[in-house]
């Protein structure tokens, strides 16, 4: 598993936004909560709303742990973070349904989804818990940034070839590959997405570096 | 903090028992707190945009001007006694009076009152679904009638307005959890246009077809869902053509399909049933 547990001090804000973006992407990298990366990005408009959804609650999620952290007893500490998780989806939840109704309309099931979203938790345990206010401030909006535009980048691919729009827009008569718009689809379009990050990334590092870390992990 | 999850646990004492307690308390109340307050802060603007939604939607399905008169009635069902409840409001009145007109299962008026608006109706009652009477001149303009039907996969709800006549002049799935690309498909603009313009006897036979949807019926209905005023001038010979064949299946979602249309067939057919009842109990509001 490439998480990679931060006890000592921590990287600039700079780095651990590029972080979350690239080096540890939740869904490319750390291949964490792939099954709402599924559910949710059929098309782009879909991901991008979850994806802020999801940037909110890591970063309010992260600050809460960070600033309680002192107050948290360790032996109870994952339910006490799946209790602040779940207090700012709800409350992410309400305000949407109160001020954004249309918008609500799409993604209300999945918001309150976020809940179990293992990258959430992860960070809380492996970052949140042990550094201090502002590292975690940046960690959490990096990872949030992360999710949020690998949600967009798998959402604009199902769409495009799934539906043959963007964000709504028809861009080719039909469905070229209906397949993609597909759960199982949306699988492939992760897996080859993944792939395209890995060549990048190698292509980056002008072929120094050995096969790319590998991506494991489990979770929803 | 030290990492500790797989070194052997120590015993716990009774004091860090009451104070893993405590720590749980603590942020379980904390949190409860946080979302009371976000509870009272925005329950009013949910309900206000819930209610504004649902009128413009309401406005818009039949074509009404801003100020038209909105009449909600609401039916339950009254478990024990067998009757039937309408309860007949303005839509988001919180102050006046509602018209109440009770009925037995098989349609005999069993009493008629007027009750404040802001008296909730009683627990007991079932809520069996909602209708929107548009009123003009004290006469009934149109309907819009909740209705439901059983989906590919979860109930499926939709509005469907009437004009006075019963035929159809818009239909709106407002709940639906069928496939995205397949079966939630139903709830496009160019789906729901097949229906309108279709009588209320044309609805009760109405059937559903696996033929592949000719092309320029299928631009036709995109260009009307867009309700432009000369639109069924310009469609007029399409209209002539269509109007008298089935509903084309969304490829792919036959069952989402014949679930909407059953869905429309009864809603209009158990609509019109009991506005016959109904229509005479409510003349004052209107």
């Amino acid at each position: 598993m490439s998480t990679v547990i931060h006890p000592g001090p921590a990287p600039g804000a700079r780095q651990l936004i590029l972080n979350g973006i690239f080096a540890e992407n939740p869904v490319f990298r750390l291949a964490l909560s792939l099954c709402p990366a599924v559910a949710v990005t059929t098309t782009v408009l879909n991901g991008l709303l979850l994806g802020v959804a999801v940037l909110f609650v890591q970063v309010l999620s992260s600050v809460t742990v960070t600033l309680a952290k002192r107050l948290i007893h360790p032996r109870v500490r994952i339910p006490v973070y799946t209790v602040i998780i779940a207090v700012w989806v709800s409350a992410i939840d309400m305000s949407l349904a109160a001020f954004a109704p249309a918008l609500y309309a799409q993604v209300g099931l999945y918001v309150k989804l976020i809940v179990a979203f293992a990258i959430i938790i992860s960070r809380l345990e492996v970052f949140a818990s042990r550094q201090p206010l502002v590292p975690t401030f940046f960690d959490g909006l990096g990872m949030g940034l992360g999710f949020l535009l690998a949600l967009l980048m798998i959402g604009a691919f199902r769409e495009l070839l799934g539906s043959g729009s963007f964000a709504g827009i028809p861009l080719v008569p039909g469905k070229p590959l209906l397949f993609f718009a597909l759960p199982a689809g949306g699988f492939f379009s992760i897996a080859l997405l993944m792939a395209l990050f890995n060549w990048i990334e190698r292509r980056n590092q002008g072929g120094r570096a050995g096969p790319a870390k590998s991506a494991g992990g489990h979770g929803v | 903090m030290s990492l500790n999850v797989i070194q052997p646990k120590p015993r716990l004492s009774g004091r860090e028992l009451v104070r893993i307690v405590l720590s749980m308390s603590v942020a379980c109340l904390a949190g409860a707190a946080v979302l009371g307050l976000v509870y009272l802060g925005t329950d009013r603007y949910r309900r206000a945009s819930a209610e504004a939604a649902e009128r413009g939607a309401i406005h818009d399905m039949l074509g009404l001007e801003a100020d038209a008169r909105l009449l909600e009635v609401r039916q339950y069902l009254v478990p024990g006694a067998r009757r039937v409840v309408y309860r007949a409001a303005p839509l988001g009145a919180t102050s006046g009076t509602a018209h109440e007109v009770t009925f037995t299962l098989d349609g005999a008026l069993a009493g008629e009152r007027d009750v404040p608006v802001a008296v909730p109706v009683g627990k007991e009652l079932t809520p069996l679904g909602r209708m929107f009477v548009a009123a003009r001149a004290g006469q009934p303009a149109g309907f819009v009638v909740q209705g439901e039907t059983r989906g590919y996969k979860a109930t499926i709800r939709l509005f469907v307005a009437m004009k006075p006549d019963f035929e159809i002049v818009d239909m709106r799935v407002i709940e639906l959890q069928d496939d995205p690309g397949l079966g939630a498909e139903v709830a496009q603009p160019w789906f729901r246009e097949q229906y309108v313009g279709r009588t209320a006897e044309e609805i009760a036979r109405l059937d559903v077809t696996r033929d592949p949807m000719p092309e320029d019926w299928k631009q036709a209905l995109v260009a009307l869902a867009r309700r432009a005023p000369d639109g069924p001038a310009r469609h007029r010979d399409l209209l002539q053509r269509e109007r008298t064949r089935p509903i084309y299946a969304v490829t792919g979602a036959t069952i989402s399909s014949r679930a909407v249309t059953e869905g429309v067939r009864k809603t209009v057919d158990h609509f019109r049933r009991r506005w016959w009842l109904l229509a005479p109990h409510l003349e004052g509001s209107l």
